[in-house]
């Protein structure tokens, strides 16, 4: 079971921070107003993962993997982000089992967002800061307790099986909850109008049409390449599937059965390497064609794809960025630059 | 349950030196292994990595495959210096391959360059099996030097065959050399296809396409008819890790071919 527990801010005028731990564990469970740091996807497709030992059967190790996760304090923007991750590891040409199976064994249990931090901007994507679909259970705080909206069978489920803990909500209790949802909703609207960001519907049209425009060089002059807004993001899913040798082991491609691993590790896209082939060509060779990269696979790969832009506005990679780089402001320059009829 | 990135092992039965920087490796698969002309592998060096490579080999033979691989990165230098009777990985095929059924009844102009003869070989050996179904197989071939010809016993059998026309072509001559020089697009000027009827297959370095496609185009063939081998960095094959992205595909899953007009209106694609 993983629950958020808070992070003391390191100064007074800085946001508490919520990071996933073991609940039960020592750290005070909490409920979280707003997103964790860690993004949700950490708990389907790790930072690093052995995949695989060289030329072994895959070890029947069912125990481990049939391992049953509980998370609190999953948000709506999370749920809507691990769309893309859904997307990419349950569709297409083969299915990852692994992933599936860890999807199959978690049980989720969100909750509505009662606060948020400056870079959260979920609102301007059109996700709402409490979930409608895509959890197992959501939580909405009220009064003294929560009100618990079930969302799945598994959901159902587990109210069934921990029914002392639950009884049936009142129609006043959820009007009541519905009033607390619009005005929070309210609250997080007057945050972002001032910030005049750019509509869902227009972000495609942005970033092929300002595909050569100088945003891309200006915002990535303070980039670092630390890759952080990648490796943070819900829906970012870039990996890179690498061998280790065991030291044991004899030469590359000898015979001893099993003495090398595969794995898989999370990749960024804005790492100098990443388009690299073998030779040396790269297409993403200038830090600004990287950049661009990644707004191109957000907000035109995605539409195409997935008919939506692969954004949830959680707002982790402007918050993560040594280089203060904004998803916000890097779509109003281009909007700012495109064509003023727009 | 399925691991979908375990490649299956192979025994390196045999390796053929094609040039100097290009190597001929003999996969024995320990595990039934099939694949259609056009789709690659990724092809794993274990503890060092794995690389994707388009079978040279007939995909009718299905106990061997052959990988023509040209010394240039990590891997491939690792490749070029090992010795047979190793173990390497196979996982594939992946992607789509030549769309065979769509070149019935078609003059078929392959035009290749350096390595890139290695795919397209291939395909001609799946287009040799099934001759009566087309109706000419023309072939332009460019390397950098003649000592860069990839196959060199293979070209002169082909011309030979009946309904087929190979024109080979170097970018520097020399004192052995008495064929064409020049760039492979100056073998195309005359090709003899039925621009009605026909259908052009190119493979080679991405500046070869690049001009090979417009010279195409200015001979009037049309974008749907122009079947280009895109490449760029992979890593898994299957459309998941993201590396391959161009434009609203991955190369991996939706190509490695595709029609010059399914990219045209793409940024950058011969970068």
């Amino acid at each position: 079971m993983f629950a958020p527990a808070a992070k003391e801010p390191l100064g007074a005028a800085l946001e508490a921070d919520y990071c996933f731990v073991r609940a039960l564990g020592d750290a005070p469970l909490v409920y979280n107003p707003y997103r964790t740091v860690e993004p949700l996807k950490s708990f389907f497709t790790p930072a690093q993962e052995k995949l695989l030992d060289y030329f072994l059967p895959d070890k029947d190790s069912n125990a481990k993997q049939a391992e049953k996760n509980v998370i609190f304090g999953v948000k709506s923007c999370d749920i809507t982000g691990h769309k893309v991750q859904d997307y990419v590891f349950l569709e297409g040409v083969e299915v990852d089992s692994q992933y599936r199976l860890r999807r199959e064994n978690t049980l989720i249990i969100s909750s509505d967002c009662t606060g948020f931090k400056e870079v959260c901007h979920c609102l301007a994507w059109d996700i709402l800061p409490h979930p409608a679909v895509g959890f197992d259970i959501n939580l909405s705080p009220l009064n003294d307790g929560y009100l618990a909206e079930v969302g799945s069978a598994a959901g159902e489920d587990f109210v069934q099986k921990y029914d002392e803990y639950f009884s049936r909500a009142k129609e006043p209790q959820i009007n009541a909850r519905n009033k607390k949802r619009e005005n929070f909703i309210e609250q997080l609207r007057k945050h972002l109008l001032p910030q005049n960001l750019v509509r869902k519907d227009s972000v495609q049209k942005l970033v092929k049409e300002g595909y050569n425009l100088n945003t891309w060089q200006e915002f990535m002059l303070t980039c670092v390449e630390c890759g952080g807004c990648n490796l943070i993001c819900d829906t970012c899913h870039c990996f890179l599937l690498a061998d280790r040798a065991m030291p044991s082991s004899q030469k590359p491609g000898g015979k001893e059965n099993g003495a090398h691993e595969k794995l898989r590790l999370w990749d960024s896209c804005l790492y100098a390497n990443y388009a690299r082939v073998a030779g040396g060509a790269n297409p993403l060779k200038m830090r600004a064609q990287r950049l661009r990269n990644r707004f191109m696979k957000k907000f035109d790969f995605f539409v195409d794809n997935l008919g939506v832009p692969a954004c949830c506005g959680c707002g982790r990679c402007i918050e993560v960025c040594p280089g203060k780089i904004d998803i916000r402001e890097v779509l109003k320059d281009l909007a700012k630059k495109s064509s003023p009829h727009k | 349950m399925k691991n979908i990135y375990r490649p299956i092992e192979a025994t390196l039965e045999d390796v053929i030196t094609e040039t100097p920087t290009i190597k001929t490796f003999v996969l024995r698969p320990k595990e039934p292994f099939e694949f259609k002309t056009g789709q690659f592998i990724e092809l794993t060096l274990p503890g060092v990595g794995e690389a994707p490579f388009t079978p040279s080999s007939d995909p009718n033979i299905k106990a061997k495959i052959d990988v023509t691989i040209m010394n240039v990165g990590k891997i491939t230098s690792l490749l070029h210096n090992s010795s047979t009777n190793i173990s390497l990985g196979i996982r594939g095929p992946y992607g789509k391959g030549y769309p065979l059924e769509s070149f019935f009844g078609k003059d078929i102009l392959i035009v290749g360059g350096g390595v890139g003869l290695a795919p397209l070989r291939s395909l001609l050996l799946s287009l040799f099996a099934q001759i009566d179904r087309y109706n000419k197989i023309v072939l332009r071939y460019g390397a950098r030097t003649s000592s860069d010809i990839v196959f060199k016993d293979a070209l002169p059998e082909w011309a030979k065959k009946d309904k087929v026309d190979v024109v080979t072509t170097v970018d520097l001559g020399d004192a052995s050399w008495r064929g064409n020089v020049g760039l492979v697009t100056t073998i195309l000027k005359d090709v003899p296809v039925d621009l009605k009827k026909a259908v052009a297959i190119v493979c080679g370095p991405p500046i070869m396409m690049k001009f090979v496609t417009l010279k195409l185009l200015d001979l009037g063939f049309q974008p749907p008819d122009i079947y280009l081998s895109m490449e760029k960095s992979m890593s898994c094959g299957l459309g998941k890790c993201g590396h391959c992205r161009i434009g609203k595909y991955y190369i991996c899953k939706d190509g490695p071919v595709f029609t010059y007009e399914q990219l045209r209106d793409i940024y950058d694609i011969w970068d």
